[in-house]
Formats: structure tokens, sequence, C-alpha cells
């Protein structure tokens, strides 16, 4: 047998093996610190007229229904005239804060067209937003009022001209031979203020049956004409006696006026005459299938 | 309570771990330590934020307790060991006796500053109504739990018998 090697010594001082721990102190803690930025959306300010409900660090910003950040602070603009929200996003959030993304806070509306926001009677307010397609940006101007909810179906918006607003209210039922076809999706006074404009969006089944010769005309409430020859008492469906509505009938000319384009101005008579009602032209509808696969419209709010 | 092997108890290990429970109160102070979700209120706290939020809500005596057990006190542990091993290393002279009491409040107060840990665990057993209510323990209170036991055993790695040497000796000396 072989004597063992001889043992070498090492005059480098043994590191004492106890210093390991804080250096894996140093890297747990680092890697914490880390992922918690990481995790960590970025920062954004929104200007509101009214701040009534929101609370900093309660109040969220919702997105399609699920969480998106959370409201850190609230404070009243230095000349009084609004509250800056400052908000903390989730990082897979981040692209909410483009330009042109629209905030608003949403508080619970009752009417007659709807109920909407009912669960933050209970949770309290909390914000919504329309992300913008603009380049990433920090600071953003919130809405007052929530925003119309056009669906992008690719349908059809017109604009109709009319001396009062009547009852119309946003939501109110557009007709073609009392079958709904469309709503109002806003209205507001023109503007050298000589009379109203509504804009009404037809459903993508039904655009073709607006030709550039329609009319159209309110349906609102009902009237009630009393003559020598007897009481008239002229309604249409409940739901227009409530809110208001919109009738319109195209002219069945042997060869049809062309479909009205997008955005087409018509004017909005405050009764319809006998003989519209017996307009009957065929124009064929696109299936309520067939347009489901339509692509969205490009922008979608306006 | 004693530690596992003397040959690891010197001022060599306590610094590491004292070090090492240093770093990890980093983590600790700035991370959220715990998540309440109920209706209308969504909320996640670190240590300094709970204890502000309690304050606001008028309970100053639990702020306080919260304050100084969860913040104060781990800072000033790790300041009272630090200041017994450079008595020890210098040799604490005079010192000694005034030293000694410090090891003693030190090695007393370790067992009562997991309070935080405590809290956290608590809560997130008890409260966990399904949808409505949960409360969930985050990151913040791992690094304060690992701070704690860190100190713990950084006290019990001193010897508080080096304070009584006639000579100073090297930090390293077993």
């Amino acid at each position: 047998m072989n004597p063992p090697p001889a043992p070498k010594v090492s005059r480098v001082p043994a590191f004492p093996l106890i210093w390991v721990v804080p250096v894996v102190a140093l890297a747990i803690g680092g890697w914490m610190g880390f992922r918690e930025l990481r995790n960590r959306g970025p920062e954004i300010t929104i200007d509101f007229a009214d701040g009534s409900g929101v609370e900093a660090g309660r109040t969220v910003l919702e997105y399609k229904g699920v969480w998106a950040g959370t409201v850190e602070s609230v404070q009243l603009k230095s000349g009084l005239d609004g509250v800056t929200l400052r908000l903390r996003l989730d990082r897979n959030a981040a692209a909410l804060a483009n330009e042109g993304s629209q905030f608003w806070i949403v508080h619970p509306e009752i009417g007659f067209s709807g109920v909407r926001g009912l669960e933050t009677l209970v949770t309290g307010v909390r914000l919504n937003v329309l992300p913008g397609s603009g380049p990433p940006a920090r600071h953003f101007t919130g809405l007052d009022k929530t925003p119309v909810p056009t669906v992008a179906d690719g349908g059809r918006t017109f604009i109709l001209r009319s001396g009062q607003l009547g009852s119309l209210t946003t939501g109110a039922p557009v007709f073609y031979r009392e079958f709904k076809v469309g709503r109002v999706e806003s209205s507001r006074l023109a503007d050298d203020s000589t009379a109203v404009l509504i804009r009404i969006h037809i459903d993508a089944p039904y655009v073709d049956l607006v030709r550039t010769s329609t009319r159209f005309w309110n349906t609102g409430g009902f009237s009630f004409k009393l003559s020598l020859f007897g009481a008239e008492l002229k309604d249409t469906s409940l739901e227009s006696l409530i809110t208001g509505g919109i009738a319109f009938a195209t002219p069945d000319d042997a060869p049809l006026a062309p479909v009205a384009p997008d955005e087409a101005g018509f004017t909005l008579a405050d009764e319809g005459e006998k003989e519209w009602l017996k307009w009957s032209p065929h124009i064929p509808i696109k299936s309520p299938e067939s347009v489901m696969g339509a692509p969205p419209r490009p922008s979608l709010l306006r | 309570m004693s530690f596992p092997s003397n040959r690891l108890r010197s001022p060599s290990t306590a610094a590491a771990l004292g070090l090492a429970a240093a770093i990890m109160l980093v983590p600790a102070n700035l991370l959220p330590v715990l998540t309440t979700e109920m209706p209308g209120n969504n909320r996640t706290d670190t240590i300094f934020s709970g204890v502000v939020e309690l304050w606001r809500e008028g309970l100053w005596a639990i702020a306080l307790v919260v304050f100084v057990a969860s913040i104060l006190i781990p800072i000033l542990k790790l300041v009272g060991l630090a200041l017994l091993l450079l008595g020890a290393r210098r040799g604490a002279g005079g010192d000694a006796r005034r030293l000694t009491r410090l090891y003693a409040a030190l090695d007393f107060i370790g067992r009562w500053s997991m309070l935080d840990v405590f809290l956290a665990a608590f809560l997130a057993g008890l409260v966990q109504f399904g949808e409505f209510s949960t409360v969930t323990p985050r990151g913040g209170i791992v690094a304060f739990a690992a701070a704690v036991v860190l100190t713990v055993l950084a006290t019990e790695a001193f010897d508080p018998r080096l304070l009584w040497r006639e000579t100073p000796v090297p930090s390293d000396s077993p």
C-alpha cells in the first residue's frame, strides 16, 4: 500500500461560510423588489370636473369588467375647478394609457332606457375607460358623463335636424313599420342654435332602408286631437310613449333612391303624414346573422 | 435557547446574520404585506401605510403598538446588536455592564417581535368569506418574518462573555 499523499496546507484563510447568509438575503431581497417593480404598471393622472364618490385606495379602474388599476390619491386642483386623480395601472393594462383614451366615472343611472352601473350603489363608484389608439400618455382629462355606447356592428349613423328635441332622450328607439331598427345616440343644439341635431344609429341589417329620399318623423309622446269630426288619439309603442321615438319611411319610387351614406343629414318632421305610412318599397335587408362577422368600425366613438 | 453549535457562536456569525436581517428589513418595509378585498374597499398595505391608516381611523393606540413593534424595534434591535459587536471587538471596558443589560433586553424582545406575522397569519386564516371578503398575505410579510428570525439568531450567536474580556480580541476568534 502506498502512503497517503501529503496533506496540502492552504495559506488562504477559509471564507467563513456564514457570510453566505447575507449574500442570499441580498439576492432574495433584490429579487422581491425587482418582481414588485416589474408587476407595477404606469402611473397616470386624470382630471375630472367632479370627483364625487371617488376615494383614494378604494376606487378602481375597470376595463371590460375587470380590475385594471387603483386610484392612489385624489386632490383638488389648485384653481378649485376640478379634481386630479392619480392612478396606478396594472402592468397588463399599460396599453389603456394611450393618447385619446377616455375615462369616466360610473355612477348608478336609472332611466327609462335602462339601468346602468347599479352595482356601484353597493361598491362605490368606479372608473371606466375606452382606450385610445395614440402613443402612450400619462395625463388625461376625464369625461363628465358616460360616453354613448356605440356598438361596432357595421350600422350607420344619421343626423336629424329638428325644431324641438321633443322627448327624445339618448337610447330612444328608431322604428321602421313600428319595428325597432336603431336608437338615438346623442343630441345637441345646432351651432347657430336654430335647431336641435339628433344623432341616430341604425343597426347593420337595416341600413339599406334609409335612402336619400327617406322621411323621418317624431313619434314621441302621444297627441290628442279634438275636432268637429271626433277625437283622435295618436300613439305608438309603449316604449316610445315614455322615452319618445323616431319613425321613418322610404318612398317606393320606381327606381329606388340611392342608399344614404353614413353621417347623412335629414329633417325630422314633428309628425308623420298619412301618405308616408302607405309607402311600401321592396328593400332586401341583410339577415342579422350575416352582419355579425362584419369588421368593426374604425372609430368606436365620436 | 442555545445556538446549535458553539463553533458557530462567534461575533462573525452574529455580524453576518445581523447584516442579512438588515437587508431583509428593506423589502419588509417597502413591499406590501397584506391585501384586503372587501366590497368597495380593496387595499394593499405596507407596514407603514397600515400604521398611517390605523392612525387616521382614530386607533392611535394600535397604530402606536404596530409602529413600535414592527418598525421601531426591528431597527433598534439591529442598532443594539451593532453596538454589542463593536463593544466586543474593542473591548467594552467600563461599558460592559450596560452592554450586557442591552444584550438581555434584545434577547427578551426577540420573541415578541413576530406581531405582524401573527396578525397577517390570523387575518388570512380568519377572513376568508369566499367572494365577499379576502385577506391575502404578500411578499413583504415573508421578508419581515425572515428579518425577525435572522435578528433572533444573530442575538443568539453573540456571546455576551466577549464583553468581559480583558484585552480586545480580533472579531473572528472563536
